[in-house]
């Protein structure tokens, strides 16, 4: 296994090196740079040529692309243009807020769906099976800004249960105990939202598959040795049906960083999505390629990740 | 089977009830508009712009008893973080700015007209014989950390600005103005030659010239301090990043920096050496609110004030009990361009082309500006928070807008006149007018997309041109994208005739920037030998008297007028609404205001 791990990796080059250059060339055919946005009838015309001049917007696109592709290799993905800041900071601090915010998401998600799931699928057809189908359905098309706005209206301004912007509290000292728990405070609205609007996926899974499952022969092999049916259904049928959601693991995991620009919108709370849509809205070059690079790993881990998590999960599956 | 029944139908009907009460909310604002509006338009604007200097007022009232101290909570409406550079010299962000104000390192007060006053922390003398400028310090001032201001603090910031390592749009050629400075960016010299520090408070500033626009702080003039006893040791390279920009900056203001969380929120604390006196309150607090929820962050009380409060939320809170709302006209217009020449990047030079340019006839030109009806739009989509605009200054500046100019109040018959007399006839019976010869007219509108809003809007002023038998067309088909907007009408793209811009003016109101045959911003392309006269004259330095100045600025905006080659559309106002627990506030440009004199009257703001 460990071979293939690693040959997909070396894959992963080329692959990483011609989505840098397609994405590379796609933004710079972008009208506009960064520079376009700055302009006030005080702003003088030969200082932002001459600042175009100084950031290499004038060389030929390759030059431009190499000069990047060093510095990167050296660690170093140039300025932000619209936050004046160096790429890796900003991207580091937003990749932290995210992260822990999906990872949130993830994990109330699950321990939201998969109780829904089995539960829709063991008492099939009955008015609880329906409800939760329903539930799901109704789930599935609320958009997001939509149940966004109304928790952040209602929970966060009515009730006043939840801090309604931000990702920590201005009072917290960085490094206290409190300071965890603001920020955990901070995440928590938005992530129920994330979590709730996600079950639909899961649950017609596992129900789907829970369903399936009661009418196989090892199921009926173990009830006919007698095993109890509440065992049936949490030993036999349950780990089966959680297949086709451990193939999907690889890539919610890396999806952890991909942020949510809605959610981030709404709750005013600092992540990659919507750094992503300011970057491609300021023209933020390096921003742009970092963020499609970084995305494009991911996904490709994602799913070499998948696959091992299958091969562990499922005897059956040998990635070799 | 029938409780299974009736128990999914129940559901079904609570979620289309929940549906339906989601809709009505929504749904209910849009609808109402053009019934209020179709009566109040009709009248003309002189009346709507009374009422709404009428509706808002831009000093708050409130008698009730203050409470001691208390910490006043800001919402600053911005749906991205703040860039969070705290330094007037370096920052680029308008929102770093909102931030900025209440910890300003102003070292001048400012008038009506923004123009330099002698009132504040330093006074300012110009010599407009010798090009020179001497600022002094008034009195003993101390930075927020104790340290005393003095002279190398008021050069501190041309020397971070001039350096070869500094790398924003603020050295440009208003500061190569000032003597040295060329030299000194070329990194020929270590210090900028025309500026010397005459004693401990007094620094005296060389300039090539001098013009009326270095009392808006032009020239080349920078009106900010700049704490040298901790800056001045930091590499300009080094300072973006510094602690002393983003995480602890020492400022002259009112209050001083506390904590600043990146991008979400900063506190500040009085500041006990403010020059003015001590702040009332004991701190503010700022903190990002997404716009969506601006309106309901002050239903619910959860902020005192709020910044850059979006106008299209006015009808959320116009109503709410527990607020006022103050206004004021923002430094702002928007207009609508022809294209009249080139501008050739070899010479640097506007290139006017009256004969070239299918807008070329002014009588059509006229006629356009005639035909649209930007007094319904105002009122309509805009609820009346944008007004005409009848010149191409806007009227914040009081001394120089010519409020007697009429601008081209909408009149679809004049409209219909001009073309007529102009030769403009619909010759093939379409409904749509050809061009004198006979030919078939359309003419490429290039716009700025936007909100759905400006969507509408644009089309309405397509059909305005339609019913006086104009072809207009969206230049690529749609509305275009902000960068590639701007990139198109700067490179004076073929396809476009005509395009709807606007611009924030600033503080400095000369024109030359936008409207001289070297600007490369005057993107319709207009010159004439009259015109470039008028912006020399507002510039020049028998303009440093302010009357000869006025006039000069009036005849311009009259001339601008007549010849029609940009058209004054909309000027705008912005919003601050503010809770009823808040005391002492002053919205006004014009004002002695200072925020020291903030009090509150309650513990909570008030829901």
């Amino acid at each position: 296994m460990w071979k293939t791990v690693v040959r997909r990796f070396l894959v992963m080059i080329p692959q990483l090196f011609v989505l840098s250059l397609l994405i590379f060339i796609m933004a710079k055919f972008m009208p506009g740079d960064p520079f376009t946005g700055l302009i006030t009838p005080e702003t003088d015309p030969a200082r932002v040529e001459q600042l175009r001049q100084a950031a290499g917007f004038y060389d030929p696109w390759y030059i431009q692309y190499i000069n990047w592709m060093g510095n990167a290799f050296q660690g170093d993905f140039g300025r932000s243009y619209t936050f004046n800041q160096p790429v890796s900071t900003l991207i580091g601090a937003r990749a932290l807020n995210t992260f822990w915010l999906s990872l949130v998401s993830v994990g109330l998600l699950y321990l939201l769906a998969i109780p829904l799931g089995v539960l829709a699928g063991r008492y099939q057809d009955t008015i609880l099976d329906k409800s939760i189908v329903f539930y799901s359905f109704i789930v599935y098309a609320i958009p997001t800004f939509v149940l966004g706005l109304i928790s952040v209206f209602f929970f966060g301004y009515e009730l006043g249960w939840f801090p309604t912007s931000g990702t920590v509290s201005i009072g917290a000292d960085p490094g206290t105990f409190g300071y965890v728990l603001s920020k955990i405070y901070h995440l928590l609205l938005p992530a129920m939202v994330f979590a709730v609007l996600g079950t639909t996926g899961v649950i017609q899974y596992l129900r789907t598959e829970i369903i399936d499952s009661k009418t196989m022969d090892y199921v009926r092999t173990a009830r006919a040795k007698g095993i109890p049916n509440n065992k049936v259904y949490s030993r036999h049928i349950f780990r089966n049906s959680l297949l086709p959601i451990a193939a999907f693991l690889g890539f919610t995991i890396t999806n952890l960083l991909g942020g949510s620009i809605f959610i981030e919108t709404i709750f005013g709370y600092q992540g990659m999505g919507q750094l992503f849509v300011q970057a491609i809205n300021g023209r933020d070059y390096s921003v742009i390629t970092t963020l499609v690079l970084l995305f494009g790993f991911l996904t490709l881990l994602g799913s070499l990740l998948s696959d091992i998590i299958m091969s562990i999960v499922d005897p059956r599956i040998r990635i070799d | 089977m029938n409780k299974k029944l009736l128990a999914i139908l129940a559901l079904l009907v609570a979620f289309m009830l929940f549906l339906a009460a989601c809709n009505n909310e929504e749904e209910a604002t849009p609808s109402e508009e053009p019934g209020t509006s179709e009566e109040g338009t009709e009248e003309g604007t002189e009346e709507g712009a009374e009422s709404t200097e009428d509706l808002f007022p831009t000093v708050l009232e409130n008698e009730g008893d203050a409470i001691e101290g208390g910490t006043l909570k800001v919402a600053l409406v911005n749906d991205s973080p703040f860039q969070g550079i705290f330094s007037y010299t370096l920052y680029e962000d308008a929102y770093d700015a909102d931030i900025l104000s209440w910890s300003s390192n102003s070292l001048f007060k400012t008038d009506g007209d923004f123009l330099l006053t002698n009132d504040g922390i330093a006074s300012i003398e110009v010599d407009g014989d010798n090009n020179k400028a001497t600022i002094t310090i008034n009195q003993d001032t101390l930075w927020s950390d104790g340290e005393p201001l003095k002279a190398e603090d008021i050069v501190q910031p041309y020397l971070i600005i001039g350096h070869p390592d500094y790398a924003g749009v603020r050295y440009d050629a208003d500061f190569q103005n000032i003597v040295g400075a060329v030299e000194y960016n070329a990194g020929e010299a270590d210090t900028i030659s025309g500026i010397t520090i005459v004693d401990e408070k007094t620094v005296e500033i060389q300039f090539n010239k001098v013009s009326p626009a270095i009392y808006s702080g032009g020239d080349g003039l920078w009106t900010y301090a700049e704490p040298s006893h901790i800056v001045g040791d930091i590499p300009v390279a080094e300072l973006l990043e510094s602690e002393a920009v983003r995480v602890n900056p020492v400022t002259l203001g009112a209050f001083k920096f506390d904590r600043i969380v990146p991008g979400e929120s900063v506190s500040f604390v009085r500041n006990e050496n403010y020059w003015a006196g001590e702040a009332k309150l004991d701190g503010v607090v700022i903190q990002t609110v997404p716009s969506a929820s601006a309106a309901k962050a002050m239903e619910t009380g959860e902020y005192d004030l709020a910044m850059s409060f979006p106008t299209s939320a006015y009808e959320n809170v116009k109503d709410l009990e527990n607020i006022t709302l103050l206004g004021r006209e923002e430094l702002y217009y928007s207009y609508l361009g022809f294209k009249l020449g080139k501008f050739n990047y070899d010479t640097n030079l506007v290139e006017t082309d009256i004969e070239g340019s299918k807008m070329g006839d002014i009588e059509l030109r006229k006629a356009m500006g005639y035909a649209l009806d930007i007094e319904q739009v105002s009122e309509v989509f805009y609820f009346g928070l944008r007004e005409r605009a009848n010149s191409l200054i806007p009227p914040v500046f009081a001394s120089f807008h010519d409020p007697s100019l009429e601008g081209y109040v909408y009149d679809p018959e004049m409209a219909n006149q001009i073309l007529d007399d102009a030769g403009y006839e619909d010759v093939d019976g379409d409904g749509l007018r050809e061009d004198p010869n006979g030919e078939k007219l359309e003419i490429m509108l290039a716009a700025m997309s936007g909100d759905e809003t400006q969507e509408q809007v644009i089309n309405y002023y397509l059909q305005n041109w339609q019913e006086v038998g104009l072809d207009v067309q969206l230049a690529t088909g749609r509305l275009i994208e902000f960068n590639t907007f701007y990139d198109k009408v700067q490179a004076d793209d073929p396809e476009i005739d005509i395009f709807m811009g606007a611009w924030g003016t600033g503080t400095n109101p000369s024109p030359s920037g936008l409207y001289s045959e070297t600007a490369v911003y005057n993107f319709s392309r207009y010159t004439s030998e009259e015109l470039e006269g008028l912006l020399q004259a507002i510039d020049s330095v028998e303009a440093l008297d302010a009357d000869f100045r006025a006039s000069k600025f009036r005849e311009w905006q009259e001339y601008m007028h007549e010849v029609s080659a940009v058209i004054p559309m909309q000027f705008r106002y912005e919003l601050l609404p503010i809770n009823d627990r808040v005391k002492n506030y002053d919205f006004s440009y014009e004002t002695d205001f200072d925020l020291i004199d903030i009090e509150l009257t309650a513990d909570a703001p008030v829901k």
